[in-house]
């Protein structure tokens, strides 16, 4: 999947000219926390966050005397260009959502802005995104079971447990596969949409591979 | 000892499952067997359900959905849309009786005829909606009989205390934006059993926030947290509730021996919660318990913990 699937393509942006009370008024009316900062042509030129205008105002905050008169004024009169990030962490139209997910922890950064090649913002891709995409592929929320198998690792034992679970005409709405702590071993989640697992975790053991019982999540 | 009403019908074993499955008729036979053998059916009131009105089924399922199922059952399917759910051609009646015998309980407790019921009906009803059925479920009962107090008897508040394993999607979601029926689901964790939904930050929608209360307990639980729960969750929701009526949804699959969960509840686990329900409802509403029949797979454990909690709800 590539990002341009997930990403936020109607995206609020900055002149680097616009105040930081301009893009603090914009953050909170569209509850987001950083602004991509474009030029006339829409190329990006930074980024700004509302930690980066809060640190711009808290040292003429600790001034003596400093008035909320004055700090309003102070945010008015400095452009962003002034407070924003230039060295911006962006994804690309063509990077993966794995791409995305690695530079999002990677750079420690929360949102990505998009661009195309010709440096110009198409969206913006943020942790929240990522999750929602996580939620979607972790099948949470829809009406099913869950089973963990552990498998030996080794190529073929994915299909064979398809082939027992697809036997008794169940669908199967999410499928995770995890290195496990033993060597050699791998946990294989799935989400089948049946409250009656029963029959299918017996086969499941009767063809030789072990379920893990939930009960035992708990233990150290 | 307390009036407590008996609800069955020989019908209700009409339906029956086309192939191997673990709601089937030989859990109501290994019921009626057990309560009998053991004389409680002869001290409680014997009620006959009937079939309800169109109106009662209506207040909760859409009209297309029950044509839907009429014509599924009639045409000789064998599965209303997911696989787990079967059907003969019975289905339909049998779960328009289920429905009554939920209503029968009710009535009988409304009108005074009994203190409490016992409900013992199928199919289950707790995980269908107004237009879904699903889990074995094809009409919400409880809901049912929850609609059909408020309706008939000018009933307002009306708590239903699910305790079944699974959480009762179905329920809570007839319920969700509805203050006047509290909605409360005790359950095994979302992430490990079906449906999957009941997390603690469902709490209900727009005026019904704060009418749906959901305890999801970790795989292994057993009787300790089950009793936490009630007495630290439950108990004080009820206390700013004030329901004029309680219904259970009273499943019976989280019990150590039941195969569908992995809970460890006990037979004890089953007399608490009861007396701690009876005792809410001595408190808040002249002891009014309407107890229905959803899950429970393994008949020893089913019969045992049933004949408790009849005999909790006698007060004997
Ligand atoms: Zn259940």
């Amino acid at each position: 999947m590539f990002v341009a699937r997930r990403m936020k393509k109607k995206i609020v942006t900055a002149a680097p000219s616009a105040s930081l009370f301009e893009a603090q008024r914009q953050m909170r009316e569209h509850t987001i926390r950083q602004i991509p900062v474009v030029s006339e042509d829409g190329t990006l030129v930074g980024i700004v966050s509302d930690r980066d205008i809060r640190a711009a105002v808290l040292p003429t905050d600790m001034v003596p005397g400093f008035t909320i008169g004055e700090a309003e004024k102070f945010m008015k009169n400095t452009p962003v260009e002034r407070v924003m990030t230039r060295k911006v962490v962006t994804a690309t139209l063509s990077d993966t959502l794995e791409d995305a997910i690695v530079l999002l922890h990677d750079f420690r950064v929360n949102a990505l802005p998009v661009v195309d090649a010709a440096g110009k913002v198409a969206g913006i891709i943020t942790r929240t995104d990522v999750l929602e995409a996580f939620i979607d592929a972790l099948g949470v929320g829809e009406i099913s079971s869950r089973l963990e198998v552990v498998v030996p690792d080794m190529p073929g034992t994915l299909a064979q447990l398809t082939a027992i679970i697809s036997s008794f005409h169940v669908n199967i709405t999410s499928v995770l596969s995890t290195r496990h702590v033993d060597i050699g071993k791998r946990s294989n989640f799935f989400r089948v949409a049946t409250l009656n697992v029963g029959p299918i975790r017996k086969a499941i053991e009767e063809a030789g591979f072990e379920i893990l019982d939930p009960s035992k999540f708990l233990l150290p | 000892m307390k009036r407590v009403a008996w609800i069955y019908h020989p019908d209700y074993l009409l339906h029956s499952p086309p192939f191997e499955h673990p709601e089937s008729p030989e859990r109501l036979v290994a019921i009626t067997d057990h309560l009998g053998k053991a004389g409680l059916i002869d001290r409680m009131v014997v009620v006959t359900p009937e079939y309800p009105e169109d109106t009662d089924i209506l207040s909760v399922h859409d009209r297309d959905y029950l044509n839907r199922l009429e014509t599924a059952c009639r045409r000789g399917d064998l599965t209303l849309d997911s696989e787990d759910t079967y059907l003969n051609r019975h289905s339909f009646n049998v779960a328009l009786l289920s429905a009554g015998g939920a209503i029968s309980g009710a009535k009988a407790v409304a009108e005074g005829t009994a203190d409490r019921a016992f409900c013992a009906i199928r199919p289950p009803g707790h995980h269908a909606g107004p237009d879904v059925g699903m889990g074995f479920c094809l009409l919400n009962n409880a809901a049912v009989a929850a609609r059909y107090l408020q309706a008939r008897h000018g009933v307002g508040k009306v708590l239903i205390v699910d305790w079944d394993v699974h959480h009762g999607n179905g329920t809570q979601n007839i319920f969700l934006e509805d203050p006047s029926v509290f909605y409360f689901s005790i359950h095994e964790h979302p992430t490990f059993l079906y449906p999957g939904t009941g997390r603690r930050w469902e709490i209900g929608k727009g005026k019904g926030e704060g009418t749906t209360l959901n305890a999801p307990m970790a795989p292994g639980a057993g009787d300790a947290e089950y009793r936490t729960t009630f007495e630290q969750t439950l108990e004080p929701a009820v206390e700013r509730f004030r329901p004029e009526v309680i219904l259970v949804s009273a499943g019976f699959d989280a019990h150590r021996d039941d195969p569908l969960a992995d809970l460890m509840v006990t037979e004890e686990g089953f007399r608490f919660m009861t007396r701690h329900v009876v005792a809410l409802a001595n408190k808040f509403c002249g002891g009014k318990v309407v107890s229905i029949l959803e899950g429970g797979y393994e008949p020893s454990s089913l019969t045992s913990c049933i004949e408790i909690h009849v005999r909790e709800l006698l007060e004997e």
